[in-house]
C-alpha cells in the first residue's frame, strides 16, 4: 500500500492504496465519488471517462499512483461548470440518455468537444464521440443535443477554450517526483502471486472434452519441408514424446500413449504469458501418411480455454529424400485471450511456433537415432526466431520486385 | 477484473529506469501511458512483479530538432502529435494520423514509444512513421542503437528489443516542402483497431518513394521501388496484390483490401 495524493474537484484528497488500484476504483471505493461508472474495464466503452489536467481520460486504464498531484474533475465536479450546464439541459431535451450509465462519460467527452471543437459537424461529433458507447438511445439524441450546444454558444459568440496545454507527455503523468520501493510486500498483503507451475501441476487437472461434433471456429492451414525422407519423419511423428520436445515450451505429464497425450505448452507473445494445460487425442492412419490430433486447453492465468484440431499430411518431395508436411490447424479460443486473439495474430504466433518446430525437428533428425538432441529454440519467444522467418520474406519479395 | 499486484517504481531517469531493468528476481514491465498494457493487465494476461513507470523521466519527453531530424522522446503522446505541440516536420502526415487514433481519451494517454513497442501490427505509428522513414532510438545499459521503425517489429506484439533495453525516442527525418502524403485505414467503427491500412510518403526534392500496406497482422510490408506498384497506366492494384502475396499475405481477401488501402492512400497524396 502506499499513500497516493490527488486534487479532486478542487479539492485535495489521499488514501492509502495499492499500486495497481486504478484511478476509477480511488474515486469510488476511497472516497465516494460513484458518479464515474466502470463499464468494460478496458479503455473501450468511455463510461469511466474523467477530467484530467483539463483532459478527458479512461480512468479505468489509469493507475491513481501514476497521476500522482494532477487535477481530476469528475461529473461531480462539473455542477457549476458552463458547459456542462448546457449539455445537461440538452441532454434532458434531447433525450441523450434513458439507463443513464454511460451518461457521466458521455458529458466528459461531450464538454471537451463543445471546447475543443468549436465547429464540429454531426459528423465530426459521432467521429469524435465514438469512444463513448450507448445502449439505449441510438446515439441520435446524443447527438443532437451536443450539435446544439455547440451551435447555441457559437450563435453567442463563447468564447472557446482558452487554457490550452502546453506540457508533453501523458496527461496526468509529471506532477510528482521519483517514486521508490513502491513495494506492495507488506506483513498483511503479500503479493498474491499465482499459484507456481509447481503447486499448479499439483492440482487435478481438467479433463478436457473432446466431442467428436466439434468444428473450429477458424482454421488455417501451414506447410514446411523436412529433409528427410517419409518414412523417417513418419516414425518420429509417432514417437509423442519426441514430438512434443521439439515443440517450444511443451512439456508432457505422465508418459503418453500413441493415442492419447497430456500436457501443457507455455507461449509467451510480447508481454503475454499463457501456459495452456490439457490432453489430446491422436489418431494415425500409417497407409496414408496422414495424422489428426484432437485437443483441448486451459490456461488458469488468463481463464481462457482452447479446443484445436490439427490433421497432417506426410508427402515425398525432391525425388523423396524429403518431405513436405501440411498441416491443418483449426481452433476456437475462448476467455480473456480471445479479446486479443485476432485470427491474423493468431495465425502468425502459429506460423512462428511451427517454424521453431521445424528447426528443433531438423535438429533431432540430424542427429539420427537415439541420440536425443537439446532443442535449437525452448521458449517462443521474440528475437532470433522470428528473425528467419523474416528474412525468408524479405527475401522473396525482394525476389518479386526485383525481377 | 483487476490486475494482480505489483510493485511500483517511478524513476526520473533513465539510468534509474535501466537500472531497474536488470532485476533478474522479478518479471519486470514498463509502462508509458499505459493504454495498451492497462487492458492486458486488467485483463490479468500480463502479470508483472514490478511495473516501472517512465511518464516522470523528463528526457523521454524532450523534443529536438537537429537540424535534419526531430527527435521526439518516447513518452509523447497521440495527443501532443495531433494538436501540433510536436512542431511539424512531415507536411502534416503525423499529426493527420494522430487525430484517428483511437479515441480522445486514449490519445491524450497513450505514447508513440508504447504504441511501437506493443508492437500491434494493426497500430497506426508503426505504418505511418515506417512510410515517413523514422527510426527508434533503443537505449541499454551498455549504450544506444538505432532500428527502422519497419525493422522495428519483429512479429505480432513482439519488437526487437533486447532484455535491458528501453526505447528512448523515435527520430524523424524532416520532409521537403514537394512532400505529399496520404493514410488510409480500414475499419468497421471509428478507433477500432484496422483490418487494412495505406500509408504512402513521396517526396521527390529528396527522392523518397516508400509505399506501406500495415495492419497485416505481422510485419508492415514497405515498398521504395515506384516501378513495383506503378504500371503505365498509374497504380497498379494488381501489382499491390503481387507484392503482398510475396510478402507472405495468403488470403486473396486481405490482399485486395490492402491493394485498394494503398491506392485510397496515393490517391490522397495525389489530391494534396
Amino acid at each position: 500500500m502506499s499513500m497516493v495524493s490527488l486534487t479532486v474537484n478542487s479539492r485535495p484528497l489521499r488514501a492509502d492504496v495499492e499500486p495497481r488500484t486504478n484511478l476509477a476504483d480511488f474515486l469510488r471505493d476511497s472516497h465516494d465519488l460513484t458518479g464515474t461508472h466502470l463499464g468494460c474495464e478496458h479503455g473501450v466503452c468511455g463510461a469511466c471517462t474523467v477530467i484530467v489536467d483539463g483532459e478527458p481520460v479512461r480512468s479505468c486504464i489509469t493507475y491513481a499512483v501514476a497521476c500522482e498531484n494532477a487535477q481530476v474533475t469528475t461529473i461531480e465536479g462539473l455542477n457549476d461548470d458552463e458547459v456542462a450546464g448546457e449539455l445537461r439541459a440538452a441532454f434532458t431535451r434531447e433525450h441523450g440518455l434513458q439507463c443513464g450509465y454511460c451518461t457521466p462519460g458521455m458529458i466528459v467527452s461531450a464538454r471537451d468537444v463543445v471546447l475543443r471543437m468549436p465547429d464540429a459537424s454531426e459528423h465530426e461529433i459521432r467521429v469524435a464521440m465514438s469512444g463513448n458507447l450507448c445502449r439505449c438511445t441510438g446515439y441520435v439524441g446524443i447527438v443532437r443535443a451536443i450539435r446544439s450546444v455547440i451551435v447555441e454558444r457559437k450563435a453567442r459568440g463563447a468564447a472557446p477554450r482558452a487554457d490550452l496545454r502546453t506540457a508533453l507527455g501523458p496527461v496526468g503523468s509529471g506532477h510528482a517526483g521519483a517514486f521508490a520501493g513502491g513495494a506492495d510486500k507488506t506483513a498483511d498483503a503479500p503479493p498474491a502471486r499465482i499459484a507456481s507451475p509447481v503447486s499448479r501441476a499439483a492440482t487435478p487437472r481438467e479433463t478436457a472434452k473432446l466431442d467428436a461434433d466439434f468444428v473450429p471456429q477458424t482454421s488455417f492451414p501451414q506447410s514446411f519441408v523436412v529433409a528427410h525422407p517419409v518414412d523417417v519423419v513418419w516414425d518420429f511423428f509417432g514417437r509423442v514424446d519426441e514430438v512434443a520436445a521439439c515443440l517450444p515450451g511443451a512439456s508432457l505429464v505422465g508418459t503418453p500413449t500413441p493415442e492419447h497425450v497430456e500436457g501443457q505448452i507455455r507461449v509467451k507473445v510480447g508481454p503475454m504469458v499463457a501456459e495452456f494445460q490439457g490432453v489430446a487425442d491422436i489418431s494415425r492412419d500409417d497407409a496414408r501418411h496422414a495424422g489428426r490430433i484432437s485437443g483441448s486447453g486451459r490456461d488458469t492465468r488468463s481463464n481462457s480455454a482452447t479446443r484445436g484440431l490439427i490433421g497432417y499430411t506426410l508427402t515425398p518431395v525432391e525425388d523423396g529424400r524429403a518431405t513436405r508436411v501440411d498441416v491443418s490447424i483449426g481452433y476456437t479460443l475462448t476467455g480473456m485471450l480471445a479479446q486479443f486473439g485476432r485470427s491474423g495474430l493468431v495465425q502468425d504466433i502459429a506460423g512462428r511456433l511451427v517454424s521453431a518446430f521445424v528447426q528443433n525437428l531438423e535438429a533431432r533428425l540430424g542427429q539420427g537415432e537415439g541420440a536425443p538432441a537439446a532443442p535449437v529454440v525452448t521458449e517462443l519467444n521474440a528475437g532470433s526466431l522470428v528473425y528467419s522467418v523474416i528474412v525468408s520474406r524479405l527475401k522473396e519479395l525482394w525476389r518479386k520486385i526485383a525481377g | 477484473m483487476k490486475p494482480v499486484r505489483f510493485d511500483y517504481e517511478r524513476p526520473v531517469e533513465i539510468g534509474a529506469a535501466l537500472a531497474l531493468m536488470q532485476d533478474e528476481g522479478r518479471v519486470v514491465k514498463i509502462i508509458a501511458g499505459g493504454q495498451s498494457l492497462g487492458p492486458m493487465l486488467n485483463m490479468r494476461l500480463v502479470q508483472p512483479e514490478l511495473l516501472v513507470d517512465i511518464t516522470a523521466i523528463p528526457a523521454l519527453k524532450r523534443i529536438e530538432d537537429t537540424g535534419s531530424d526531430l527527435i521526439v522522446g518516447a513518452c509523447v503522446t497521440h495527443a501532443d502529435f495531433e494538436d501540433r505541440r510536436v512542431p511539424d516536420v512531415t507536411a502534416g502526415a503525423l499529426a493527420g494520423v494522430a487525430r484517428g487514433i483511437a479515441y480522445r481519451a486514449v490519445r491524450n494517454r497513450g505514447t508513440v514509444g508504447g504504441s511501437l513497442t506493443h508492437a500491434d501490427p494493426s497500430a497506426d505509428w508503426i505504418s505511418i512513421l515506417s512510410a515517413v522513414g523514422a527510426r527508434v532510438i533503443l537505449r541499454s545499459a551498455s549504450g544506444v542503437r538505432e532500428v527502422a521503425v519497419e525493422d522495428y517489429m519483429l512479429g505480432a506484439l513482439a519488437a526487437d528489443l533486447n532484455p535491458g533495453e528501453l526505447l528512448e525516442a523515435v527520430r524523424i527525418p524532416k520532409c521537403s516542402a514537394s512532400a505529399r502524403w496520404g493514410y488510409f485505414k480500414s475499419c468497421r467503427k471509428t478507433g477500432e483497431f484496422a483490418h487494412a491500412i495505406g500509408a504512402v510518403l513521396v517526396d521527390p526534392d529528396r527522392g523518397v518513394f516508400r509505399a506501406v500496406m500495415g495492419a497485416t497482422e505481422t510485419r508492415p510490408i514497405l515498398v521504395i521501388d515506384r516501378a513495383a506498384l506503378f504500371g503505365a497506366s498509374g497504380f497498379s492494384t494488381g501489382a499491390a496484390e503481387e507484392v503482398a502475396q510475396a510478402a507472405g499475405m495468403g488470403d486473396l481477401l486481405d490482399r485486395r483490401t490492402h491493394a485498394v488501402a494503398l491506392r485510397r492512400a496515393f490517391e490522397q497524396a495525389d489530391a494534396a
